[in-house]
């Protein structure tokens, strides 16, 4: 244990010399912006969106954007394999279990009663205006995650039908993947922009990016709640 | 033209569509992955005419470079691309009758996804991209590995989790210091201007990078994950691992050191780290009596080897580690798929219960020794032809450090001769126990298992076949100038 | 007081990724682990961050038109930390999944205990 610590500590000092001496060589605060000056002076011209960073995650770098969007869905669908239970055996746990699960409190019914439909209403209103306010899909998919959290934690009997949310997961999914290819085809560039841009700063402009986030926001919140499910033990 | 965005979209999309095709039948998913990569490797063959003339850059989204995202498709990229597509296209056709265990949609998606990483990786010509696609092959093989969910899978992708996503974020640590300097992501960008930048520095990110994409390629000393993520993972996943997953590590750490930083001055010591894993992974490889350990710690070696071919840098060595990274990715991909029914038949993965099963499987152990004498490098195997180019070219050389390299590597290829050929004669001449019951195996297994062990000895008698494509992509790697030009436009 | 401030968050973020190290090579119980890979991926964040940082800007979002493209941040750090940071989510449930796992089978999450494999 103690030549484990030792070593250790050998390696933290190495990363920290490594640290100190790279740091220092990039300048705290001061401007080094170079690729960038084109998103910021060209971002509003070519993708109809006002909010910059949107732009550059979803048309100059929408390509990772999909990767981040498969690592999520690996994430969901690895949690699934890694966990999954056999249905007979899930059934006789669930049982013991609801002996022991008490209700929860009338207050927590009530209120996330109450606050469910607002949560839901707030992550839409995230995702919808990703290429105008800060925010998008994401952020807005995992508010609509914390509403399903919410609901978990206040009917823990009651489960959501996986099914149903496998089929939102993959059709988002697919809208995503879609787009790129329409893209191809009609402009020659996978997930290219190839809709009317519209004026900026209205909703209705910036072409695919809205699209693009509401399925990201539905895929988002659907894998999250998921992912929550599958942690609590229910499985299938 | 087909464009290269489709061998990424394309499997992308049959990977979010396989739930929905499992709610019209359970028995459809098991297909999917089949024909998404037979049309990516048809795709694949299509390019490499082209592309041999001359390297298709397409942009995503359709700025020039380097203010968006575009995959740079030359001929190392389409090469590799074309090993992946292939090998995947065979394993999952292993896996059709090989995975019976449920979950088996997810197992589908997850490898269909597995594969999409790793295409990206070699296609991709931005950084970050770069990145993201590493986590995409990095966390789906994470939960393949735990797929069995037993105690030996659970608790080899732990410890593959915990190493490899550490590897990752020096990856990105890597990758943040870089856009610190330059400003810019994309990978011509950066190389051309990486001169401006201090050594001190860059040596630091390199180590970085290095480091990340080390893990990945299990150079020694990074190497601790891979014997039981390799050993205890289905044979299917094994087969990928070894064959595909470790050797985009290598092509990372490839492309940082000749396109990116043209790092002259540590390639020596790339060779020398190559030689020791090459020495640690045939040594623990010797000393193991479980097939899948022997086979994964084989595979270390063989990584080993492979890097220090890359280290040596001349456009020969260059273009012997990539005939290795051929062959050994045809080898290993063979003996783990062969060795995996095997185990599947016999119930057990130590190497004595193997014994004697050279009458009962006839097909599946000749298969195997195929594979095993192409990885000792005996003719007329391709393996022969690529360790033979690999010490022509440290002889060429001419320096004696080399010269003793290439004598240590030597040795190690005869440890590797003895365990092999330890094994191949248990197969044959050693009377086996409680046999009676094990027949050959089926359809769905032998068809990829004999794709590959013809392509093998077809690649070993006519090499001329893929020369061609591998010195176009030797090339690449070395002249850097190249490189940028397809990308930036000029020279 | 420039020194501190120009070197407050690179402190910050260093720190961070050492003390995550730090964790991951000493501790021995695999939720710790865990924990320390988070500890890491958030260091990692903010020096992204920071790198796009620029003294007395603001967001690049011009939904005003008091904002001028002279006076916005870098963005595309902005979009990395995005893509890394729903990474780091993904890597996170993976893990905690699989030590789920591990605890079913070896009963504990001490990794020094756990003799399957050799750690």
């Amino acid at each position: 244990m103690r030549t484990r610590k030792i070593i250790s500590i050998i390696i933290l000092l190495i990363l920290a010399g490594g640290f100190i001496l790279t740091f220092s060589q990039i300048p705290f605060g001061k401007d080094k912006i170079n690729v960038a000056h084109y998103y910021i002076s060209k971002g509003i011209e070519e993708t109809g969106a006002v909010n910059i960073v949107t732009s550059v995650v979803l048309n100059y770098r929408g390509f990772d954007t999909l990767g981040e969007v498969t690592v999520l869905f690996i994430a969901a669908i690895g949690l699934g394999a890694v966990l999954f239970t056999e249905k007979r055996v899930q059934k006789h746990a669930s049982k013991s279990k609801d002996d022991k699960t008490k209700k929860a409190s009338l207050i927590l019914r009530t209120g996330s009663n109450l606050l469910f439909p607002l949560i839901l209403l707030f992550g839409a209103y995230i995702f919808v205006h990703g290429h105008l306010t800060p925010g998008g899909g994401f952020q807005g998919g995992a508010v609509i995650a914390s509403g399903f959290l919410l609901m978990y934690l206040a009917f823990p009997k009651q489960s959501i039908n996986k099914k149903s949310l496998s089929v939102v997961e993959s059709l988002s999914g697919l809208i995503f993947v879609g787009i790129g290819l329409f893209g191809l085809i009609f402009s020659g560039y996978f997930l290219s922009n190839f809709l009317p841009k519209g004026i900026p700063n209205t909703l209705f402009s910036a072409g695919i990016i809205p699209i693009i986030y509401i399925a990201v926001g539905f895929k988002v919140g659907f894998e999250l709640t998921s992912v929550i499910d599958d942690l609590l033990g229910r499985g299938k | 033209m087909v464009n290269p965005s489709l061998l990424i979209g394309l499997p992308l999309a049959f990977a979010f569509s396989i739930p929905l095709f499992g709610l019209i039948s359970k028995k459809i998913e098991k297909y999917i992955p089949i024909i998404a990569l037979f049309i990516n490797m048809v795709i694949s063959f299509m390019l490499i005419p082209q592309i041999l003339k001359k390297p298709i850059v397409v942009s995503i989204g359709g700025w020039s470079p380097p203010f968006c995202i575009n995959l740079v498709v030359g001929p190392l990229g389409i090469l590799l691309a074309t090993l992946i597509s292939g090998i995947g296209f065979l394993v999952s056709i292993y896996a059709v009758s090989y995975i019976k265990e449920e979950p088996t949609e997810k197992y589908h998606i997850l490898f269909l996804l597995l594969m999409v990483g790793a295409i990206g990786i070699v296609l991709t010509g931005d950084i970050f991209n770069l990145f993201v696609f590493f986590e995409i092959l990095c966390i789906s093989s994470y939960a393949l590995v735990a797929y069995y969910k037993d105690k030996e899978g659970t608790e080899a992708a732990m410890k593959y989790l915990i190493q490899g996503s550490v590897g990752s974020s020096f990856i990105l640590i890597g990758v943040a210091l870089l856009y610190g300097f330059f400003g810019t992501l994309n990978m011509a960008d950066i190389a051309s201007r990486i001169t401006s930048a201090n050594p001190t520095y860059l040596f630091i990110t390199l180590a970085f990078l290095i480091t990340g994409f080390g893990i990945e390629a299990a150079i020694f000393p990074l190497n601790a994950w891979l014997p039981d993520a390799h050993s205890s993972a289905p044979s299917s996943i094994s087969a990928i691992l070894s064959g595909i997953a470790i050797k985009t590590g290598v092509y990372g750490v490839a492309r940082m050191v000749y396109t990116i930083f043209n790092a002259n001055s540590i390639l020596l010591f790339i060779a020398f780290l190559g030689l020791l894993t090459l020495l640690i992974g045939e040594m623990c490889a010797f000393r193991q009596d479980d097939i899948k350990r022997l086979l994964a710690y084989s595979s270390i070696g063989q990584i080993g080897l492979i890097i220090f071919a890359l280290g040596i840098a001349t456009s020969l060595g260059v273009f012997a580690s990539l005939f290795q990274i051929v062959s050994h990715a045809l080898a290993k991909a063979l003996l783990f798929l062969a060795a995996g029914y095997m185990i599947y038949r016999v119930g057990s993965k130590s190497i004595a219960s193997l014994n004697g099963l050279g009458k009962k499987m006839p097909l599946t152990s000749f298969a195997f020794t195929i594979g095993s004498f192409s990885l000792i490098g005996l003719p007329p195997f391709a393996g022969f032809v690529s360790k033979l180019s690999i010490v022509y070219a440290a002889m060429q050389v001419k320096k004696p450090v080399f010269l003793a390299f290439i004598a240590i590597a030597l040795i190690a290829t005869i440890i590797e001769a003895g365990y092999f050929f330890k094994i191949v004669q248990n197969l044959y001449f050693k009377e086996g126990k409680n046999l009676d019951k094990i027949t050959e195996s089926s359809g769905y297994i032998l068809i990829p298992i004999a794709i590959l062990a013809i392509l093998i000895i077809v690649i070993g008698v006519h090499p001329q076949f893929i020369t061609g494509l591998l010195k176009a992509s030797a090339r690449e790697l070395l002249e850097r100038a190249g490189y940028i030009g397809w990308v930036l436009g000029g020279t | 007081m420039s020194l501190i401030y120009n070197w407050m968050y690179y402190i910050a973020s260093g720190g961070l990724i050492l003390i995550g190290m730090y964790i991951i090579l000493v501790k021995t119980n695999l939720i710790k682990i865990i924990i320390g890979l988070n500890f890491i991926d958030t260091g990692v964040n903010i020096l992204l961050v920071c790198i796009g940082y620029v003294k007395g800007r603001t967001a690049p979002i011009f939904s005003t038109s008091r904002i001028n493209p002279t006076n916005v941040v870098d963005p595309v750090p902005q979009a990395l930390v995005l893509t890394a940071i729903v990474i780091g989510v993904a890597v996170l449930a993976l893990a905690l999944s699989i030590a789920i796992k591990v605890y079913e089978h070896n009963k504990t999450l001490n990794v020094t205990k756990i003799r399957g494999l050799k750690w």
